[in-house]
């Protein structure tokens, strides 16, 4: 039976899928793997390796201890260094807050940045990025005195330091609330570190993001009309074996809705209690508050998974769409909110004949929320799910058709993990 | 036949409980084995999902002509002499002091427990199982509970984990011996007595589920083992060597429903009727059933925190008045008001909902939720998906009033305690037991109880609610890449 307090966590030491590394102490022995060699080429992430809690005095231990430590200081006393050859010089735009590249170098830009008339221009997270990367080499304008008209090269600059750097791009853009903010900067960051390709939602111009509208339907098919002969006897027989119920007002008003009598089946009951209704989510959404520029709940990022394919002037439908909000001045969104939010993205249905699991947990609608904290961020998926549109009763008179006395595979699988496991 | 196996079963497990010899083979292989008793037969125990009963035509079978004439036969007969549907309403009686709904008699239990998981019995976990682990208790029955099955495998668990833990201890000590710092026939314990290992190995072996410690040092872990070996059996069901005497045992327990399922089970199904308490009398509950209407305003003044004392006295005496003379409706005003967010209604909304979808839907306060969805029941499935209700107020009534007329500003407080950090403990805690948290999102329509009267229109009371799922699930940059 359902065991609510039961240990659950043996079930889980199998289950590899759920182990986060990066919520783990890396084993420093197989990191060391990635300076040995220098060949970044043939580089695989590390694995975890056995965790000792105890000291037991055996010498093997004490052994794979101190090589663990050894592995850690190669690690870290590796020298990083940068070539003249990627050294990538640009240029800070104070007007529009951005700054832009004349000679593109390195393989960056073909995921950053947008070309506008022979010159590559970053946004403020584009740049700043690069910088504290140490790609990018940003230099300040040369300060002209009144007349000069003299053409300086970027060399000619003073270059910006990485503080400098945050203060510049950082909330200085015309436009809402100085639009990029620390947070989005560090969701930003995090994601390209982990290999997304990352770009802004739009442009940030409008006070919130456009209404996705519906795609258009594609068209039933239209099935073929039965013969006037089998539709009168279908009829007949729909109106001798299905008996029509219908529930008056008082029923309604003071119950009990269910009325006795004759029922053939339990859907027709089921079908009766459909009252409450679910919010639509067939018909095109729309937006419930006044655009506002200080709603936290608009998308913010596009974020694509890197394929050899990507082309940054034909993007394509971005793999996740991200919403950032400082977890300290928001909460969690009201119906309204969610509402907007929601209408910001277009539709993504689960594929045909998923899992009952499986479906309902894609929903027909998902955005990303990246929650940061002080600089952490968490992410967290919401999706839009309609339940109403699984039918549960149905589904189970379905497994229990024609399974004689009762004992066909849905028992087999009730009767395997009821009692095996508890978890409630 | 079933019964058969059952016997033979019993008489097994006895066997390996006596004899400690004859279990010598089955401990080489791997651990003991103990034969697990047949399981009752789920699918014919809650063949029905709800507590009505339905009348279905034979199958149509196509090559077989006798199928029509049995079709025909049961149609006719059928139109003849209808079947009485609803033969069965449960009584029950709503308990102020407990805020629940007391179903005592034992039928009215086991077929409101079997057809649709309804309520809980008092003195059990969920499932009504007190009689039988009492009985069992005595000596009196044989049969298992789930209860008892839950208790042979945390046994079994504690037992494969003393088991480990001597593994690593005696792999430890064989390190210890190839490395010459133990001898061929010494212990760890040894060291320590000499002082040679300053940070004793206590033999404390951290199991991956965090928190969970076995401590045992040395040759306990073994005299650990032979002793859970030898009382596989757990404490409470040691029968007692006396014969048992055929008692009769009272039942003491009854089940319990929430407000929500009975008013489910009163309004939409018409299963239940609760019995008001001035019918009550010595001779017995008489035939005295309060009106629905008069439920939802008792299940929404028990809801609302604190519990208003004279909010509750005056909706009695106001029944009672209406009740002795249906033509006046002098004290009416005094009745109040039910909010549009009752924590009842609220509640029963999303109940309503889901259990009108098929799920079976079970209080989820032991997980940080409001409601789990079980598909068929817990009996078939685990639960998958954990309800957490949001009331939220996007109606223009909320927007326009002012603050203090509607209540806006100190509802909007209440959700502002909703915060992200409550947010991930809720997730966390879901994540932790396999479930998916579902926020449901409740629009509340402006008051609707405003005009006077007692009685309420319950259907389109309730039809002026929505509901909106929203799944929230972790998302990792790292899982998420590929």
């Amino acid at each position: 039976m359902a065991d609510e307090d039961e240990e659950l966590s043996h079930l889980r030491a199998s289950d590899a899928g759920e182990i986060d590394l990066t919520e783990e102490t890396q084993d420093f022995r197989f990191l060391d793997k990635l300076t040995a060699g220098h060949d970044t080429s043939s580089l695989s992430l590390p694995k975890r390796g056995e965790k000792d809690f105890e000291s037991h005095a055996t010498n093997r231990q004490l052994d794979q201890l101190e090589a663990s430590r050894q592995a850690m200081h190669s690690v870290l006393s590796w020298q990083r260094s940068h070539t003249q050859k990627n050294h990538v010089l640009a240029m800070y735009e104070p007007q529009s807050n951005m700054a832009y590249v004349d000679k593109v170098k390195s393989q960056h830009f073909q995921t950053i940045g947008t070309n506008k008339a022979g010159r590559e221009w970053l946004l403020p997270e584009e740049a700043l990025f690069l910088i504290e990367r140490g790609t990018l080499d940003c230099r300040w304008p040369v300060k002209r005195e009144e007349g000069d008209e003299a053409n300086y090269k970027i060399e000619a600059g003073a270059p910006m330091s990485l503080q400098a750097a945050y203060a510049a791009f950082v909330g200085f853009e015309g436009g809402v609330g100085g639009k990029l903010t620390l947070e989005m900067y560090n969701v930003y960051a995090g994601l390209k570190r982990s290999g997304y390709v990352v770009y802004r939602t739009g442009t940030w111009e409008d006070d919130r993001g456009e209404l996705v509208s519906l795609e258009p339907q594609t068209q039933e098919e239209v099935k073929p009309q039965p013969g006037l002969f089998t539709r009168f006897f279908s009829e007949i027989w729909r109106r001798l074996s299905e008996p029509t119920h219908t529930i008056k007002p008082e029923q309604l008003a003071f119950g009990p809705l269910i009325r006795p009598g004759l029922y053939r089946n339990y859907n027709d009951i089921f079908r009766l209690l459909q009252l409450i209704p679910s919010h639509d989510r067939t018909s095109p959404p729309s937006f419930t508050l006044p655009p506002s520029s200080d709603s936290p709940f608009r998308l913010h990022f596009d974020v694509y998974r890197t394929t050899a394919k990507f082309r940054k002037s034909a993007r394509g439908t971005p793999d996740f769409r991200i919403c950032v909000i400082n977890a300290r001045e928001t909460t969690l969104p009201t119906g309204a909110q969610i509402n907007d939010l929601m209408a910001q993205v277009p539709e993504d249905r689960p594929k045909e004949g998923e899992q009952l699991y499986k479906k309902l947990k894609h929903g027909c609608r998902n955005v990303i929320l990246a929650v940061v904290d002080c600089g952490i961020p968490s992410y967290l998926r919401l999706a839009d799910v309609p339940f109403s549109d699984e039918r549960i009763y149905e589904r189970s008179t379905k497994s229990t058709r024609g399974k004689g006395g009762g004992r066909g595979r849905g028992g087999g699988r009730g009767r395997g993990r009821g009692r095996g496991r508890g978890r409630g | 036949m079933a019964v058969d196996i059952e016997a033979q079963n019993q008489i097994q497990d006895v066997k390996t409980n006596g004899t400690p010899l004859e279990p010598r083979e089955k401990v080489a292989n791997d651990r003991p084995k103990t034969p697990r008793p047949k399981r009752p037969n789920f699918n014919e125990i809650h063949a029905k999902p709800i507590p009505l009963d339905v009348y279905p035509l034979p199958t149509f079978i196509p090559h077989n002509p006798i199928s029509i004439v049995r079709i025909a036969l049961s149609l006719l007969s059928h139109s003849l002499f209808p079947p009485k549907p609803h033969a069965v309403v449960h009584r029950a009686y709503f308990s102020a002091e407990t805020q629940a709904i007391h179903v005592t008699d034992a039928a009215s239990i086991r077929a409101l427990w079997e057809q649709g998981f309804w309520g809980k019995g008092s003195l059990s976990r969920s499932e009504p199982q007190w009689l039988i682990g009492e009985k069992k208790k005595r000596g009196i029955e044989e049969s298992k509970t789930s209860a008892e099955v839950t208790q042979n495998r945390r046994e079994e668990r504690k037992q494969f984990k003393l088991e480990r833990a001597r593994a690593q201890r005696e792999a430890i000590e064989q390190q210890l011996r190839q490395e010459g710092k133990l001898d061929a026939d010494g212990s760890i314990e040894d060291m320590v007595d000499d002082g040679q290992v300053s940070e004793s190995p206590r033999g404390t072996i951290y199991t991956p589920d965090a928190g969970d410690v076995v401590t045992v040092s040395g040759d306990a872990i073994v005299s650990e083992i032979d002793k859970s070996l030898t009382e596989s059996a757990p404490s409470w069901r040691r029968v007692d060597s006396a014969p048992a005497e055929e008692l009769e045992i009272k039942d003491q327990e009854h089940l319990q429903l929430t407000p929500e399922e009975a008013f489910y089970l009163t309004y939409i199904l018409g299963a239940l009727a609760i019995i008001s308490i001035s019918g009550i009398t010595d001779e017995g509950p008489s035939n005295e059933f309060y009106p629905t209407w008069y439920l939802v305003r008792l299940y929404a003044a028990y809801a609302s925190s604190p519990i208003s004392e004279t909010h509750v006295a005056q909706l009695t005496t106001t029944y009672q008045l209406s009740k002795d003379n249906s033509s006046s409706r002098a004290s009416i005003r005094d009745v109040p008001s039910i909010e549009p967010d009752n924590q009842f209604l609220l509640r029963y909304v999303v109940y309503h909902h889901f259990r009108s979808l098929g799920w079976v839907v079970r209080p989820g306060i032991k997980f940080a939720v409001d409601y789990l969805l079980y598909l068929r029941g817990p009996a078939f499935h685990h639960a998958e998906f954990a309800i957490m209700i949001i009331p939220s107020y996007s109606h223009r009534y909320w927007n326009e009033a002012p603050g203090s007329e509607s209540g806006i500003d100190k509802r909007k407080q209440e959700l502002g305690k909703k915060d992200w950090w409550w947010l991930h403990r809720v997730n966390r805690v879901q994540t932790a037991v396999f479930k998916t948290l579902v926020l449901v999102y409740v629009e509340v329509p402006p008051p609707w109880d405003a005009k006077g009267g007692l009685e309420v229109d319950i259907g389109s009371v309730l039809k002026s609610y929505t509901v909106r799922e929203v799944v929230v699930r972790r998302w990792s940059p790292n899982r998420n890449r590929d």
